[in-house]
């Protein structure tokens, strides 16, 4: 209906007209990109969360803590039970790990040493890392492999050395692991750490132990057994999917990202009303103006364009802005949230972003819907005699 | 008058505003034939109904009853899409208060218009410096209407109503709100738009001294036309 040459000078109308009144305009963006920051930085932590949380099909991690504990000052469990978890039948590998975190609460830097026997950890994480720096990690005893998260966020590499915790260590090598738990790690030998860790615990305490089993079907069961072997004994354990370990962990976490991600979509919200309620008024006080493009023969069909133009102009600038933003704080921070030693990875996601895109050019349209139409209906004298 | 010569024919034009259940009846069985070429003054006191008939002429209003036909055209059948895209290339409308766009600099209020018309950018450019040209402001095409005085505003103005050839410009007290030396200048490029080009022009007056520029004034009264002689240069 509207011809390419037309539809290029709707465009290059509306956009003047929205350069050259700079200050509503700006108004109106500087809003509608606080608001698809706020939506898609919240929905960061939301997919983090998730991703540490939610039980994979084919999970088969489990993660045996000292029951009644949820600290790793406070989970203390004896070295020696490696063996007895190990016989458990579907058991196919026990890692006891000592942890020692540089904040036990809610906190967006943290470091966790988590110190594992040297040998059995680089069998099994070879390929995490090139040879060179493995063996060097296995030559010197206060040595650690850093995960990469917490390579970049601390700006450490290879041969640095570094304190966290009150404890100090040499950068042998950083890890490539995917792993959300790893990012945030650095690995050490466990008998350095628990040597450095002599907050009440001697050698030969762990705070606990990382099983592998081989059928993800049985995770359920096998955990129940590794608790029932300690049920009576003097340190009780409570073995869990170390995804839902980290749920646990993370429960306020997990309501408050509930609780941000309604401000979301109140941000949401806002960004409608904000653009409806710009427009709806740059078109009460243009209504001459919208009568003197009639009078020059612009059609229903041209208005309603132009307006819905300049809404979808006012939505996608703030919302390429407002995500853009999000996601470069979120990919140069490199945030994990940490809380009693788990972390919680927060990946920049281009989806988040082209979804909070997406959404500001959608609510953009449907607010520039009712102005649009009204523009399109004005008659033309009832808009001079405004 | 020959009506084959006529570019605007109405019969038993009427029309009426309905304010508080009350009919109000402010043009009254208009018969009237103007012709192309021609240059007409519409006089009469306030509130006698000139505007309501420039606008039922521009098509920018519709009547209550009666016929209408502006160039050919039976404007009173058109659909409302219709008589837009007709004003786009039929009708050039003059306002007393200039109406230019004011995010618009005078270069881009002239170019407005052309947005609607099947023309490459060049075109476009050359019609837009033709018509600044032809209003005497071309030096000023980069200024925004609030840099500009009301005659330059009003010169603008024109050249956005004439940038489009039009069969008809139409101009509603185009010299109103003026001091009298501009009013004279627009009244100078009016004439000479008239007499150069043969550009028809229906311009609405109160005073008498503009109406001498047209070569027949009509004059409306209480919305009836009225007798009176035809006033010539
Ligand atoms: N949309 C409308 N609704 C109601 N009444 C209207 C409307 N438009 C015009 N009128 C009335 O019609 C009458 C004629 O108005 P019009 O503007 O045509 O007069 P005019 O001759 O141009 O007057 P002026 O010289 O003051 O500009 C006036 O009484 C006006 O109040
Ligand atoms: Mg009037």
């Amino acid at each position: 209906m509207i011809n390419r040459r037309t539809l290029i000078g709707l465009i290059v109308l509306a956009w003047r007209g929205l350069v050259r009144r700079p200050t509503r305009s700006g108004l109106v963006v500087a809003g509608v990109m606080v608001a698809v920051f706020l939506f898609c930085t919240v929905d960061a932590m939301r997919t983090g969360v998730e991703r540490a949380t939610s039980r994979a099909s084919q999970e088969t991690a489990l993660i045996v803590y000292r029951q009644n504990r949820f600290c790793p000052f406070t989970s203390a469990l004896p070295q020696y039970y490696e063996n007895a978890i190990s016989k458990i039948p579907g058991v196919v590998s026990v890692t006891p790990v000592k942890i020692v975190v540089s904040n036990c609460r809610a906190s967006l830097d943290v470091v966790t040493f988590r110190g594992v026997p040297a040998e059995d950890f680089a069998l099994s994480h070879a390929a995490s890392t090139s040879p060179r720096e493995m063996s060097d990690w296995l030559k010197r005893g206060d040595s650690a492999l850093l995960g990469k998260e917490l390579a970049e966020r601390r700006r450490l590499k290879a041969g640095d050395r570094f304190t966290a915790a009150g404890v100090d260590a040499y950068v042998a090598g950083i890890m490539q692991s995917d792993a959300p738990q790893d990012q945030s790690s650095a690995f050490v030998h466990l008998p350095f750490l628990q040597e450095q860790a002599k907050r009440g615990s001697t050698g030969g305490i762990v705070t606990q132990f990382d099983v592998r089993i081989a059928d993800p079907s049985k995770l359920d069961e096998v955990a129940l057994a590794i608790d029932a072997q300690f049920a009576t004994d003097q340190t009780p354990t409570t073995t869990r999917a170390e995804t839902a370990h980290v749920a646990r962990a993370a429960t306020d976490v997990i309501a408050l990202i509930g609780f941000a991600r309604l401000l979301g979509f109140a941000a949401l919200a806002a960004v409608f009303a904000l653009i409806a309620n710009a427009i709806v008024l740059s078109m009460r006080s243009r209504q001459r103006e919208v009568s003197v493009l009639q009078t020059l023969g612009f059609g229903g069909a041209h208005l309603a364009t132009l307006v819905m133009v300049e809404s979808l102009i006012l939505g996608t600038v703030g919302g390429v802005l407002g995500a853009g933003a999000s996601y470069a704080m979120v990919a140069l921070s490199r945030t994990a949230l940490t809380m009693e030693g788990v972390a919680i990875a927060v990946p920049p996601s281009i989806g988040i972003a082209v979804a909070g895109i997406v959404i500001a050019i959608a609510l953009s349209l449907a607010a520039g819907l009712v102005p649009a139409v009204i523009a399109s209906r004005q008659t033309i004298v009832c808009g001079f005699r405004s | 008058m020959n009506t084959a010569d006529a570019i605007i024919t109405c019969t038993a034009l009427e029309k009426h505003y309905t304010r508080g259940g009350e009919t109000v009846r402010v043009l009254e069985s208009i018969d009237l034939s103007l012709e192309r070429g021609a240059f007409v003054a519409l006089m009469g006191p306030s509130g006698s109904g000139k505007t309501t008939l420039l606008n039922l002429f521009a098509g920018i209003d519709r009547p209550t009853a009666g016929s209408l036909t502006v160039d050919g055209h039976d404007i009173v059948k058109l659909s409302r899409a219709a008589l837009a895209q007709w004003r786009a290339s039929s009708v050039g409308y003059v306002f007393q208060l200039y109406h230019l766009v004011p995010v618009l600099t005078a270069y881009e209020n002239v170019e407005l218009p052309l947005y609607l018309q099947p023309i490459s950018r060049r075109e476009r450019h050359l019609r837009v410096s033709e018509a600044l040209e032809s209003v005497g402001i071309a030096d000023r095409h980069a200024h925004y209407p609030r840099q500009l005085s009301g005659g330059q505003e009003q010169r603008v103005a024109i050249a956005r109503a004439i940038v489009t050839q039009p069969a008809l410009l139409l101009a509603d007290e185009p010299t109103g709100d003026l001091d009298r030396t501009s009013a004279a200048g627009i009244m100078e490029l009016l004439s000479h738009l008239h007499r150069d080009r043969g550009q028809t022009i229906v311009m609405v007056t109160h005073d008498p001294a503009t109406a001498h520029h047209a070569q027949r004034t009509v004059f409306l009264e209480k919305g009836r036309l009225v007798d009176a002689p035809e006033v010539h240069r």
